[in-house]
């Protein structure tokens, strides 16, 4: 997998902190979407509970994954259809790179699709001569301007409209205009251009049904809708996990899906595709293939921990919530996911020990949860993964954290069971501290190390001149005098 | 390159995750069921008993749903006033990307009871009509007829369809992919009206998928290989979410509602000759 950047996270949490632009932006988005999401759930007329019903039929689907993906290839098989199961990105990409040179493809038309990033298709795609152009408007901005997604939804929202007018003047050659109308309608032209030009369309899929065997997107562009019907060849890239048996239950979970992602009722265009267009059709692709990824799920799917993780479709509701994602900004959590569901499946997925500091940066506040549309634990998860860490497991990769943490809770214990040695030790610490540097109502400023991390950002309460126990002696003694 | 040895192993893998013996499959039957639950059966009796009042509370709720999506819904009394609409944007719109102003509309009876091609021809506007391709026809000869029609949808900056349901609650168009009805007519074209007669607003998807799944009139044609919800003009918000019409479909969408009788059909007008320019630009 290309592009992984976990280590940096708190290098680059500082840098998307310190960005007031980001700031603004991520916190006028969460404003709107976070309560408006909260409000649409309450809205249904199943009522929030919904979301149960929701999660009920998630865990279903992910407990008959075998049946249900077997029913889906045979029935886009019998339409038609080519589908290919990819253990690995590797595998997944170099299927789609193969397809692409067989059919001598020189232009990609892409519609926006998480799973294409996490395996990393556009460079091998391009190393081979394949012009890939995303079609989500806010895919297309930050293609333009060299960079990656910031939210699964809204990829480009650490742009200004001053930075898209100067990138559309600079790469479309566009008198300059900041009007999001005129810059809109700018993309809107260059990539008619690209879409009736195109040899190949790429998408990702929101959910397939089993029963029906039809995979599933969503957009309000209609860039995916383009991007699977004007190009001759249709490749679609699907999470293994993106499945559900049947139309009703497919029912709830798209209604959820267009709440949780962009308080819609729904999207403007879903479409279900089930195979490539029929001979006596005027447009539709030729040829339709479907790649199931892997990649690393089923590691999850056998852990009981984690399996939960599968649940979830991406909708992005947990970004719009976190409280450390809204100060963050996307980029920092290194890869494809961001937010809460990043800090849980990004390490997953590629690596635990790299993307420590992920799960160990989210604050376990609960937003997520509430918020998510599937009811997914994110929290218990991300505690899951910080005991994995602090434990260690094999399975994952991950060493124990030297047990100077395990050490360091002995120690207390012991010193807690002796309580004239605490005390002692109170008093000691209640001298010492005044060497420390003070601040306001003489919280300390900053502690020598090893504890100099916790200061970093925030004061440490001082320890008080009289213990707790002293207190209560003398209070009483009082009391018995009046 | 299907189900060779890297699927089997793909699938010994998942199933191992799962628990399970890795070779062994299992019936699926629970889980895909053959008869219709007792909520589908509720359904497919809500849709075939609804009376004249809830019909009307149907399309109340129709054009609640479309007003906030900028999908203009207009209920017209027969085909002579869904005529005068079309005219009257076809009159007052100008082509997004320049050129002569031509339409292009799927061949259906629905859209011949219009009566267009005689006043736009009147006008010297050409009007496409989209046609299924002869199977018998050789490969290059299929494709230069495919690319014959896009070239004539993508040309055109109106596009009239209609569909096979409606939704009311998310004033959703619903269409399913047939030979000669291209779904890029509804997409390509600046402007997409669609039409539909009252007696084919369903309330929800509940409803659609219970039909598509038991009713036996819409069960062999399922869902077909691509079906298409539409729920207004497209968008974006992808700009400071500032939200703009038009991002790549169509910019304008118009949904005209016909009642299920129409006494004002034109009768004995043939179908329109496949794709031929002369059909309307005579």
């Amino acid at each position: 997998m290309s592009g992984v950047r976990t280590e940096r996270y708190v290098e680059e949490a500082r840098r998307g902190i310190a960005d007031p632009v980001l700031r603004r932006a991520l916190s006028g988005l969460q404003e709107r979407f976070g309560r408006g999401t909260a409000e649409a759930y309450r809205r249904l007329p199943e009522g929030p509970g919904l979301r149960q019903t929701a999660h009920a039929i998630r865990e279903k689907a992910i407990a008959n994954l075998d049946l249900l993906l077997e029913r889906l290839a045979a029935r886009i098989r019998g339409n038609g259809g080519e589908v290919f199961f990819a253990a690995t990105a590797a595998e997944a990409v170099s299927y789609g790179a193969e397809v692409a040179r067989r059919r001598g493809v020189k232009l990609a038309v892409k519609g926006k699709s998480m799973v294409t990033e996490e395996i990393g298709l556009n460079p091998v795609l391009a190393a081979q001569g394949v012009e890939v152009v995303e079609t989500d408007l806010g895919e297309y901005i930050i293609q333009l301007a060299g960079e990656t997604p910031s939210h699964i939804i809204a990829p480009a929202i650490h742009k200004t409209r001053n930075e898209v007018a100067e990138l559309f003047v600079q790469k479309l050659g566009i008198p300059h205009t900041t009007d999001p109308p005129r810059l809109t309608h700018a993309a809107r032209r260059a990539l008619r251009e690209k879409f009736l030009a195109a040899d190949l369309g790429i998408s990702g899929v929101n959910l397939a049904c089993a029963e029906t065997g039809h995979i599933s997107t969503v957009s309000n562009e209609g860039n995916i809708r383009m991007a699977t019907t004007l190009p001759r060849v249709h490749i679609a890239f699907m999470g293994m996990e993106r499945v559900v048996a049947r139309l009703d239950e497919y029912e709830i979970l798209l209604r959820l899906l267009c709440r949780g992602a962009s308080v819609q009722d729904i999207g403007t265009y879903v479409s279900f595709i089930g195979g490539p267009r029929r001979p006596e059709e005027t447009d539709g692709p030729e040829e339709f293939h479907l790649v199931v990824v892997d990649n690393g799920r089923s590691r999850m799917l056998a852990d009981p921990r984690f399996r939960e993780m599968l649940s979830c479709i991406r909708c992005a509701a947990c970004l719009n919530v976190c409280p450390v994602y809204g100060r963050i900004g996307g980029h920092a959590y290194g890869f494809a996911y961001s937010g809460p569901v990043g800090a849980v499946v990004t390490p997953l997925l590629t690596g635990v020990r790299r993307g420590r500091d992920l799960c160990l940066g989210e604050t376990l506040c609960g937003a997520c949860k509430d918020a998510c549309s599937m009811d997914i634990d994110l929290p218990r998860m991300l505690l899951e993964l910080r005991a994995l860490l602090a434990a260690g497991d094999a399975s994952w990769g991950v060493e124990p954290t030297g047990g100077l943490e395990g050490r360091a809770w002995k120690l207390w214990a012991g010193l807690v069971s002796h309580p004239g040695l605490y005390e002692g030790l109170l008093r000691a610490a209640a001298l010492l501290q005044r060497l420390l540097p003070h601040g306001g109502a003489g919280w300390i400023r900053r502690l020598p190390p090893p504890f100099s991390g916790w200061t970093q950002s925030r004061d440490f309460p001082p320890v008080a001149r009289e213990t707790f126990r002293a207190r209560w002696a003398k209070r009483r003694q009082e009391a018995g005098r009046g | 390159m299907a189900e060779g040895r890297g699927e089997r192993l793909f699938f010994e893998t998942l199933r191992r995750a799962l628990g399970r013996p890795p070779q062994a499959t299992r019936p699926a039957e629970d889980l895909f069921p053959q008869e219709p639950s007792a909520q589908d059966l509720r359904l497919l009796a809500a849709v075939s008993g609804r009376s004249e009042r809830e019909r009307e509370e149907l399309v109340a709720r129709l054009f609640a749903a479309a007003a906030p999506l900028h999908l203009q819904v207009e209920a017209v009394a027969g085909f002579a006033s869904a005529r005068e609409i079309v005219l009257r944007l076809v009159a007052e719109k100008t082509p997004e990307w320049g050129g002569e102003k031509q339409l292009v509309a799927w061949r259906h009876p629905l859209i011949e009871g219009l009566g267009l091609t005689e006043p736009l021809a009147r006008q010297g506007i050409p009007l496409w009509i989209t046609h299924p391709l002869d199977p018998g026809l050789a490969p290059e000869a299929a494709a230069e007829e495919r690319r014959r029609q896009r070239s004539r949808i993508a040309a055109s900056f109106i596009g009239v369809t209609t569909a096979d349901f409606c939704l009311a609650e998310t004033a959703t168009v619903v269409l399913r992919s047939r030979p000669g009805e291209p779904r890029s007519v509804a997409l390509l074209p600046s402007i997409h009206i669609a039409l539909v007669r009252r007696g084919q607003i369903l309330a929800d998807m509940k409803e659609l998928f219970a039909l598509l799944r038991w009713e036996e009139r819409f069960r062999g044609e399922g869902l077909s290989p691509y079906l298409s919800f539409i729920s207004g003009p497209s968008k974006t918000a992808d700009i400071e979410a500032t939200m703009v019409h038009g991002a790549h479909g169509p910019r304008e969408m118009y949904l005209l509602i016909l009642p299920d009788e129409t006494p004002d059909a034109p009768h004995g007008r043939p179908a329109q000759t496949p794709s031929s320019p002369e059909a309307g630009a005579a």
